[in-house]
């Protein structure tokens, strides 16, 4: 059969789609590098990202080049009817062969990361309690379940409350297990920090919970991510990791704050 | 078959409008239901372009959170509710009976009661933006507790759902008892043309899961105006059994969705690759396959409550895959070995797989249920359904205006401006929802009004934007070719693309009960043994 060259036009309007996929795929990539999370959970949910996204890519760029190739090559050249291909058996079997394969092979990777994120905290570690309400969010601390350097004998609660226009700031400790415990009385919220590469559910009549050790310090902004009404975009927070000298040290001048200072408080014996 | 004489009834004719408003024949409801999805899909973009406005910038007080969150949700409830589900069943409509060879649906007049219910109810679920408390604001999956809170609006929304419901349930029934029942002499069901086999299982799944969104749909009116308490803790109720039982219905209804427009870029790709479909029992069984799967996936809507057995949602989510990867390479290997051609309908037809290629490809990170704890409820999401319904579902009701098109209106559209649609679209589509992922992962939740400029979300934002409203330009060529044909007398012949099935076997468009006399039907490409009846290819 004569080789009849490809217009002109069709031929620019191929190499534009090309470069359009080769651009998408390039930017996906590059948008993907995240800062991997600044928890030891969420690393290893950035790993899995990074294996999710290295198959997604092979499927894509094969099957796209597969579709650019299959529409360049087999351009109508003529009248003469192609070959009447129906299927057939084995190469149907591998349709179906092939993705059971990848996603097999996808689910059990993902399985281990949830097993190993999973992994629950040992029973002293610092406890939070995060209570949602329209608009903004309570950080409760109990003064005997303060993690390291809990004195059992402290008494009370410290509690910051933030405002729609006055975002809330959750200080916590690196490089120790801290607990949420997640609640609402009103609607569902959703507690997310972008950091942690994870987020909970705060459901009323129901009580959730995660664990999560920080590696970083600093401030990393967060916010509701289920919606809950008028404001819910303005329910945003801050999450603060310190060192535990640091957080010690808040904890006292809260308490000195919120409790009184005849109160008994936790922090290394001030 | 192109100078069949139609027997004209000589005596009393109703007046035009009458007539459609009387009408039980499936071709005119068909177009009814045409007009008032494509009617709907504009004002569901007008919304949208209002969404993206107010997304432009940072800290922006285009409007405000309330009018947003109002608007957001009607935008959903509009496309999804009033757009896409029921634009398949005027495709369905008009094509069914035509592909199996049959004069009309098995019950014309409960066809027409079944259209005859959407006006109404789209209606309604509008009429809330005139009412104290304004529209339904608590997202198109009405999420109680919040949906217990807002205004008569959502009342409105929820009846409104209800009877958009019972349209679509009894529709189903409909397709389903034409499908067993008013095959052509010589049409096996593996014969069946394989967009009739993709509303057949569309049907299905509407009929099996349509009733559970309704009985959901009556619990939360109960809740919300009788005090009743399926979803109140206080009373015992349970917060989550509302996710449970809406995405019982809502993740199938993402089927419902999709299925047909599949449907349709596998009648299309064929006719344009000159081949015919690869794999077609392969492609039967994947659709049978996806509608029995998707039952078994709902959860993984709700992987952030807490309360869901993870590996089970999660297997299944991956499992759905399969089936789809096996329509991936359906498609592919249609083209493959072909002689391939592009006319507009076939750019649509791969657009549509292009885009669901990446659709599904996104949709495996939320598979993976770590992944998805990070990424649920962000921009991500809204990127992933988008490719799905809008690069995959929306490309493919383009797709099938183009082709059907000189079969509905005997008159073919403008090729140039077609083409230029097709190119618009397919521009504005990936600039308005790929910046979308980076949004995502960057953390910007769904569903908020306003963004603090310290997010540094505006860049990505800006351009998305402008993708949006380079999808509202891509409509202007598609008016004018529209206006153009009507501007023109019908001229088309029977078959003006080569096709396959019995639909081009009569006039364009077809008479009154559709077919004098009917090829015989020996494959599921009728007309092609018919124009090759040597026997070639087979």
């Amino acid at each position: 059969m004569r080789r009849v060259p490809l217009p002109r036009r069709l031929r620019l309007f191929f190499a534009t789609g090309v470069a359009a996929m080769l651009a998408l795929a390039a930017t996906g990539t590059a948008s993907a590098i995240q800062p991997g999370g600044i928890t030891d959970e969420a690393r290893l949910m950035n790993e899995l990202f990074w294996i999710v996204t290295i198959a997604g890519l092979a499927v894509f760029v094969l099957v796209g080049a597969a579709l650019v190739y299959a529409m360049i090559r087999y351009r109508r050249q003529g009248d003469e009817l192609p070959p009447q291909f129906h299927g057939g058996a084995k190469i149907e079997a591998a349709m179906v062969g092939v993705p059971v394969v990848i996603v097999i092979a996808l689910f059990t990777i993902s399985m281990i990361t949830l097993v190993q994120i999973d992994d629950k905290a040992e029973d002293d570690a610092l406890t939070i309690e995060v209570t949602g309400f329209q608009f903004s969010w309570q950080f409760a601390y109990n003064m005997d379940d303060l993690g390291t350097n809990t004195d059992a004998a402290a008494e009370g609660t410290i509690a910051i409350i933030g405002t729609p226009q006055n975002d809330p700031v959750l200080v916590m400790p690196v490089d120790e297990p801290v607990e949420f415990l997640l609640k609402s009385n009103d609607v569902i919220h959703s507690f997310y920090v972008k950091d942690f590469l994870y987020k909970l559910d705060l459901i009323p009549g129901r009580e959730n919970s995660f664990t999560v050790t920080a590696r970083e310090t600093g401030d990393f902004s967060a916010q509701c991510a289920e919606l809950c009404g008028t404001n819910h975009a303005l329910m945003r927070f801050v999450v603060r990791v310190v060192e535990r000298d640091e957080f010690d040290a808040w904890v006292a001048e809260e308490a000195a704050r919120q409790l009184g200072t005849g109160t008994r408080v936790s922090a290394s014996g001030q | 078959m192109a100078s069949v004489a139609v027997p004209q009834l000589s005596g009393y004719q109703r007046p035009a409008v009458l007539d459609w408003i009387m009408t039980v024949d499936h071709k005119k409801l068909g177009i009814l239901y045409l007009y008032f999805t494509l009617f709907f899909f504009a004002v569901g973009g007008i919304l949208a372009l209002l969404v993206r406005t107010q997304l432009a910038v940072a800290d922006n007080s285009f409007v405000g959170n309330d009018a947003y969150n109002q608007i957001f949700t009607m935008h959903a409830s509009a496309m999804l509710f009033l757009f896409i589900i029921p634009v398949w069943a005027g495709f369905g409509n008009y094509l069914v009976p035509l592909q199996i060879g049959a004069a009309d649906m098995a019950f014309p007049r409960i066809n027409a009661l079944s259209f005859w219910m959407l006006p109404p109810a789209g209606l309604l679920m509008f009429a809330g933006f005139i009412v104290d408390g304004g529209a339904a604001d608590g997202g198109w999956t009405a999420y109680s507790p919040l949906a217990q809170q807002t205004g008569v609006g959502m009342d409105m929304w929820i009846i409104a759902v209800i009877v958009l419901g019972m349209s679509s349930t009894i529709g189903a029934a409909n397709f389903l008892v034409t499908m067993f029942r008013m095959r052509a002499p010589g049409m096996t069901m593996f014969r069946m043309p394989i967009f009739c086999w993709t509303m057949l299982v569309t049907a299905l799944l509407q009929l099996l899961a349509t009733p559970v969104l309704a009985a959901a749909l009556v619990m939360l009116f109960i809740d919300r105006n009788y005090g009743g308490q399926f979803f109140d803790p206080n009373g015992g109720g349970n917060v989550v059994l509302w996710q449970n039982v809406f995405w019982f219905y809502s993740h199938p209804a993402v089927y419902i969705m999709i299925l047909p427009g599949m449907g349709i870029v596998s009648e299309i790709l064929p006719v344009f690759s000159r081949k015919p479909l690869f794999g077609y029992k392969a492609f039967v069984f994947a659709t049978i396959g996806i509608g029995g799967l998707g039952f078994s996936v709902w959860a993984h809507h709700m992987f952030t409550t807490g309360s869901v057995l993870l590996p089970f949602f999660g297997f299944m989510t991956f499992m759905i895959g399969v089936p789809t990867g096996v329509k991936i390479f359906n498609w592919l290997g249609t083209l493959w070995g072909g002689s391939i051609s592009f006319p507009t309908p076939m750019l649509f037809a791969l657009g549509f797989v292009s885009m669901f290629l990446i659709g599904g490809i996104n949709g495996t990170y939320s598979a993976a249920v770590p992944v998805d704890f990070a990424l649920h409820d962000t921009y991500f999401v809204v990127a992933h359904i988008h490719y799905v319904l809008f690069g995959g579902s929306v490309f493919a009701v383009f797709g099938g205006l183009y082709y059907w098109f000189p079969k509905i209106w005997g008159r073919k559209l403008n090729e140039r401006l077609g083409k230029l649609h097709f190119v618009l679209m397919f521009v504005g589509f990936n600039v308005a929802f790929f910046p979308m992922h980076m949004l995502g992962l960057d953390g910007m939740p769904r569903r908020i009004a306003v963004y603090a400029d310290s997010a540094g979300w505006e860049a990505l934002n800006m351009l998305s934007t402008g993708g949006a409203f380079l999808i509202a330009v891509s409509m202007i060529p598609f008016l004018i070719a529209v206006v153009m044909a009507f501007m023109r007398p019908k001229d088309q012949p029977d078959d003006p693309w080569e096709a396959n099935t019995l639909e081009w076997a009569t006039t364009s468009p077809p008479p009154d009960y559709n077919f004098d006399s009917l090829p015989p039907v020996r494959s599921e490409r009728p007309l092609f043994d018919a124009r090759h009846s040597n026997g070639e290819g087979h």
